[in-house]
């Protein structure tokens, strides 16, 4: 039981990572590597912050949240000088860029040694302690983002993004300002992947690096095009779906070591099959969202 | 002295591998993550042959580059082609590529661990003095060798036939099958010779460093990385990229430390991309294709 728990608080994580990546890849069309390395900022600010100055998890959260927004605003405005194809180069290089600085900055960040001893959170004063209780932590604030994002897709905003992924200069004669509105999308989505950043860490008590390489980037990725560009409830499915494959595999008899490894075979085959599906463009499938 | 010998070094393996990346891009006009699969492909292929079948090494190395080489053409003709005619995308083909990335790479992890194989013989020495540096044998070889691959791709390229059809696809794929070369089977050459390429490359590489399932990426990204410099479809372009890459990580690693020689190489990348946002496409905004 205890077990199931930890997959589904995981589940959870995922899903707040891809719905937020949805928002910048399948709405806005800006298709990123760098998430993973946002969500490293945030697991890296809401630990130090907890553990050096004894931060609350409520305050941790929203400074997470601000750093890692600087950051994606600054990399926005960088990165949403090309698209597509450069567009994915571009964010690859600043996930390396990022993974660079939290595998050297030792004197913050303390290398691949990592941060141990990262506390439990309690909120107002009770602690949040069992697998239970983190269960229901995180079922909030994946609720609160899933509605958020909801409500954004389903504003007039929502349509602008949709529009400027599918013809950019049709959206600018309209009158709208396409780059401004990608940034807006590419940060927000950033700041949201700060939030499972900061509940991983204060889960897990402890983090390094290797939680947050291009690998986590590929993975996040793939579940948002597993589950369907713009489909909230797809990218839910999709990470359900493959955070319980390895357990799957093992059931079905698989050994442990080829299990993670099959994990990964299969996702990438279902990506390969998913591009035959979206080879006439992500933008012409038109999947019901809102 | 030291640092000069390993630039050059450094500097014609990048070379050799941003070559065979480019010649792909340059006819295929896409993004061949899965190259880097092939580089480690070729690394175990010559492990399989000389180690677990014990060939002489005269016998593996050649029989390795044409395995590596059909594990490109396969791709080609099993993934890219059909989706081509599909009608996929630069970006489609390319998020299709980094699925088929991760397939193969854990492919070769489940089939040879994920541990450092070796296929050095005898013990390490410390190398030849060379003008008060020292270099290995081994490294005078890759120097040697990937010289003269690059010599005698530029020749191909210029004077014989596959190469004259190859730039002529890529300058104009259509107007090239209006006046009878097959776009298709050009790019199918073009896959061949370019994983034929980063095969010797990774067998070098394995040569002096040994291996492991992921060593392909890193090379890959380098050898982007010196084609976005330098331009694709110029050789000299190449040069003058890969030798700046080189010398740019070499002096960042002699300076302030090598853990930096990653960041450095996608810094210098993500000024280029700004200088340069859309490479080489010449679109500054996404626009719908009728």
């Amino acid at each position: 039981m205890e077990y199931l728990l930890h997959l589904l608080i995981l589940v959870g994580i995922y899903v707040m990572l891809s719905q937020s990546l949805n928002l910048s890849a399948g709405f806005g069309g800006m298709i990123s590597l760098a998430h993973a390395g946002f969500y490293g900022v945030g697991a890296y600010a809401g630990a130090l912050l907890a553990v050096h100055y004894q931060v609350p998890f409520l305050v941790a959260v929203p400074a997470a949240m601000v750093l890692s927004g600087v950051l994606a605003l600054v990399v926005a405005t960088i990165a949403l000088r090309t698209i597509d194809d450069y567009f994915i180069i571009c964010t690859l290089g600043i996930q390396v860029v990022v993974f660079s600085l939290m595998n050297n900055w030792m004197s913050l960040t303390r290398g691949p040694l990592g941060i141990p001893g990262i506390p439990g959170i309690s909120l107002f004063g009770v602690e949040v302690g069992s697998k239970w209780a983190f269960l229901l932590l995180t079922l909030v604030f994946v609720a609160a983002i899933f509605l958020f994002l909801k409500k954004l897709t389903g504003s007039s905003f929502g349509r602008v993004l949709r529009a400027l992924s599918e013809d950019e200069i049709f959206t600018q004669s309209l009158g709208k300002n396409v780059y401004l509105s990608k940034v807006i999308a590419f940060t927000a989505g950033a700041m949201l992947a700060a939030i499972p950043g900061v509940l991983y860490a204060h889960y897990i008590s402890y983090i390094d690096p290797t939680s947050f390489t291009i690998d986590e980037s590929i993975f996040i990725l793939s579940i948002v095009i597993i589950g369907g560009m713009r489909n909230l409830w797809g990218s839910v499915i999709a990470a359900a779906f493959l955070v319980f494959l390895p357990e799957i595999l093992r059931f079905v008899g698989m050994p442990n070591a080829i299990a993670a490894n099959m994990r990964q075979i299969i996702y990438g085959g279902i990506l390969i099959a998913m591009m035959f599906r979206y080879s006439k463009g992500f933008e012409t499938h038109h999947t019901k969202t809102a | 002295m030291q640092i000069v010998n390993n630039i050059i070094y450094i500097f014609i393996v990048y070379l050799l591998a941003s070559q065979s990346f480019s010649l792909i891009y340059y006819s295929a006009r896409f993004f061949h993550i899965a190259h880097a699969a092939t580089l480690t492909f070729a690394a175990y292929f010559t492990f399989l042959f000389s180690r677990q079948l014990s060939c002489p090494v005269w016998l593996a190395v050649p029989l390795a580059v044409g395995w590596a080489a059909g594990v490109g053409m396969l791709a080609e003709i099993a993934l890219y082609r059909p989706l081509r005619r599909r009608g996929a995308s630069a970006m489609v083909l390319m998020i299709a590529s980094l699925g088929l990335y991760v397939v193969l790479q854990n492919v070769i992890s489940m089939v040879w661990g994920d541990d450092t194989k070796s296929v050095r013989t005898g013990e390490i020495r410390v190398g030849r003095e060379f003008f008060g540096a020292y270099i290995t044998d081994i490294q005078i070889t890759t120097i040697v060798v990937c010289v003269g691959l690059f010599v005698g791709c530029v020749v191909l390229m210029k004077y014989s036939r596959i190469g004259r059809n190859i730039r002529a696809v890529a300058s104009n794929p259509e107007l090239s099958n209006i006046v009878g070369i097959d776009s298709d089977r050009v790019i199918l050459w073009a896959f061949g010779i370019g994983s034929g390429l980063v095969a010797a490359a990774g067998i070098l590489i394995a040569f002096d460093t040994d291996m492991r399932p992921t060593m392909g990426f890193s090379w890959l990204l380098y050898g982007v990385v010196a084609m976005i410099i330098g331009g694709v479809g110029s050789n000299w372009g190449l040069v003058g990229g890969a030798l700046l890459l080189a010398t740019a990580q070499h002096l960042a690693a002699y300076y302030i430390g090598s853990q930096w020689m990653d960041a450095v190489a996608y810094v210098i990348l993500i000024l280029f991309l700004m200088a340069r946002p859309l490479g080489f496409s010449g679109k500054r905004l996404k626009k719908i294709e009728i």
